[in-house]
């Protein structure tokens, strides 16, 4: 098998790795940003039933999560798409990583912010929809860059569910034809070229926000 | 066909007796990654063409996932003759993989300490061996302490992945019962249960080390 | 106390130090005799911290000769170790070692570098703690601390190594502004002593009561050179006077 069929067998199962990290961010993004501003937010028992949640899907092993919502959810009468489990364990995994994040983006920010919106008299939505948000948002965009090729990886486990991929055709070409070497570098390779440019993404980003905390650091 | 309570907990004293190989792989594999880790950061520090191609592997080991990681050991080293075995190919490819993460914390841990400290070891007289070990390391492992903990429970969370490769570890175990029984939901759910227990209970006790290893010095 | 030992303790010759195409120090000559307290003053980026830096061999130079005592720096590389060991240096961050109480902050190099016993290391150090007045703070971590008594802990571990000459930058930069009297108190008594010191400062006040000689820089030269009283009632040089205009006014 020529190099070229390879990486065009490959390629072939690059839609569902993008569908994956697209619906996945669908879960992803709102859960992060919902569960961080609670973790943020609340005290007491909602934060401990917050923090909760957050701990299952973060703390758990992905792989073992995708199994068992896979197994499981037809005996409780929930017969989801393949695709459609894989996106919401994947999503809301990364989703709490993400939740992390905005929490912890919320927490180093300077307590005068918060002051000075409500010394002008702003609800305190608007203080954390226009004030607060804003800032951790962007102070932690390097970490969701980071967690968005957490995701774009962790969509090769989709293949252990079936879905053809591109993990899931290179090994479909591996038992067509015994060439492991050519076949698996490739698929090493294209996820890299996925990847990386999107890692030197969050790399300019940082760069971007760095000067800015240290300006913070230095007072 | 319904969630068997009863046929789940009967399958917990199986899977449990592979905690053992579960946490064998895990401790392996955190060693590993560890000095690999801490190798490949020396020697991109140490610039020139062997930083630069470290630069490069680090890069791209970040950029691709672990199961490829995995497949590729797998599957490759016996093409040219090497035949390691499943479990030590595991732990070799979680050990390589993991390195690339441990060397971004290693190099953030020695980036971290301020210039100062090393002149005011310098203006004190001290050596360059003297200062590594009495005033450099003990700083960086209490600036790696906390993100090296992490790294180890995200290892500790990629064991299961070796059931790919057929190692009997906890997910080989349910995965086993699986197919004897054709019942997938019990032990499935049995294994992650007894992982994200095993995760929180690791990140607990990693975090009360921390706070003993870092004492009254941390601000 | 005046003391006119006229020992030589520190000659700069002709120094020049380039940070890539910036000419930062240029032609520098300065002669320190030992138990003299010179303060170095200018504006900022006038290259006064690059100077004192390279009297300990903390940034090397291009061109030009710096003596400790009879060794030049940089001619053998023990008599070197040995010049810069009899230099105590004060930065403007403190540097203490964070993960180190004050007490072994000041015994580490009487240890490590003196290969002194630790009970004598330990007497010795409570010594100069109590000399700079906090003997009480000796089994804190410097993160327990204010910075001006992290300031005087850095002092007290400059002075354990028994160093011939001492060095100040910008000591009290970064203390808050209550904290400042504490430190130049113990840097006035050190004086007092017979402590040959050079000290960059802005604490005009400190200059006027301690110096005995006043070096001003700008733009990395030095352009004037004199006693307290002589520089501060009459400047030659404009730039020297408009930085005294700004401080006073």
């Amino acid at each position: 098998m020529s190099i070229l069929e390879i990486w065009l067998g490959i390629l072939q199962g690059f839609r569902v790795t993008a569908l994956v990290t697209l619906y996945g961010l669908v879960f992803a993004i709102p859960f992060g940003l919902v569960f961080g501003v609670a973790q943020y937010m609340t005290t007491g028992p909602a934060r401990f039933v917050v923090t909760s949640v957050i701990e299952f899907w973060r703390s758990s092993a992905v792989i073992i999560l995708l199994f068992v919502f896979y197994y499981a959810l037809p005996l409780a009468g929930l017969a989801l798409s393949a695709m459609t489990v894989s996106a919401m364990v994947l999503g809301l995994n990364i989703g709490g990583y993400a939740s992390q994040a905005v929490r912890a983006g919320l927490q180093a920010l300077d307590r005068g912010q918060k002051e000075a919106g409500q010394a002008l008299g702003l609800s305190r939505s608007t203080i954390l929809l226009r004030i607060e948000l804003p800032q951790a948002l962007v102070a932690m965009s390097p970490t969701f860059i980071n967690q968005l090729i957490q995701l774009v990886k962790a969509t090769s486990l989709v293949s252990l569910v079936t879905l053809s991929d591109m993990t899931f055709r290179a090994k479909e070409i591996s038992q067509i034809e015994y060439d492991p070497v050519p076949i698996y570098s490739s698929l090493l390779l294209a996820y890299f070229i996925v990847c990386y440019p999107v890692a030197l993404f969050g790399r300019w980003v940082e760069r971007r926000i760095n000067p800015v905390r240290e300006a913070r650091c230095a007072v | 066909m319904q969630f068997d309570i009863a046929f789940a907990l009967s399958t917990v004293p199986s899977i449990l007796s592979a905690i053992g190989m579960t946490l064998l792989v895990a401790a392996v594999s955190c060693v590993g990654a560890s000095a690999v880790g801490f190798g490949l950061e020396l020697i991109r520090r140490s610039g020139g063409p062997g930083g630069l191609f470290v630069r490069f592997l680090i890069d791209f080991i970040r950029a691709t996932p672990v199961l490829v990681w995995l497949y590729c050991l797998y599957f490759i080293l016996p093409f040219y003759g090497i035949r390691l075995g499943a479990l030590a190919t595991g732990m070799i490819g979680l050990s390589l993989y993991y390195s690339g993460y441990l060397a971004e914390v290693f190099k953030a841990g020695i980036d971290a300490i301020p210039k100062g400290q090393a002149e005011a070891a310098r203006a004190l007289g001290l050596g360059r061996m003297d200062m590594t070990v009495f005033v450099i390391a003990p700083q960086m492992l209490r600036n790696i302490a906390a993100p090296m903990g992490n790294y180890f429970v995200s290892i500790l969370k990629a064991t299961p992945y070796l059931a790919v490769l057929a190692v009997p570890e906890m997910l080989g175990r349910a995965f086993d019962i699986a197919s004897d029984t054709y019942r997938y939901a019990e032990p499935l759910t049995v294994a992650g249960l007894i992982f994200l227990g095993l995760a929180l209970l690791i990140s607990l006790a990693i975090k009360r080390l921390e706070i003993r290893l870092l004492g009254p010095t941390a601000r | 106390m005046i003391r006119t030992d006229s020992t030589l303790a520190v000659q700069i010759t002709s120094l020049n130090k380039w940070y890539g195409a910036f000419h930062v120090l240029k032609e520098v000559n300065l002669t320190i005799p030992s138990g003299s307290r010179v303060v170095i003053c200018g504006p900022s980026g006038s290259g006064k911290s690059t100077l004192i830096r390279c009297l300990n061999g903390l940034e090397a130079y291009q061109q030009g000769t710096v003596t400790l005592g009879t060794v030049r720096l940089g001619d053998n590389a023990r008599e070197t170790a040995l010049a810069r060991r009899q230099t105590g240096m004060v930065f403007q961050n403190f540097n203490l070692f964070p993960h180190l109480t004050v007490l072994s902050n000041c015994t580490l190099a009487l240890r490590r570098v003196l290969g002194m016993p630790r009970a004598e290391a330990e007497s010795l150090a409570r010594h100069f703690l109590e000399k700079v007045r906090i003997p009480e703070q000796a089994d804190k971590y410097p993160a327990q601390l204010s910075g001006g008594q992290q300031q005087r802990v850095a002092i007290a571990r400059a002075l354990c190594m028994n160093p011939r000459l001492m060095l100040f930058d910008e000591p009290t930069s970064a203390l808050d502004p209550e904290m400042v009297k504490e430190v130049l108190d113990v840097m006035t008594g050190l004086a007092q002593e017979g402590m040959t010191m050079i000290c960059v400062t802005h604490e005009m006040g400190f200059a006027r009561e301690v110096a005995d000689q006043i070096v001003f820089m700008d733009q990395g030269s030095i352009v004037e050179q004199a006693s307290p009283m002589t520089f501060f009632s009459t400047p030659t040089h404009p730039r020297a006077q408009s930085f005294l205009h700004t401080l006073l006014h």
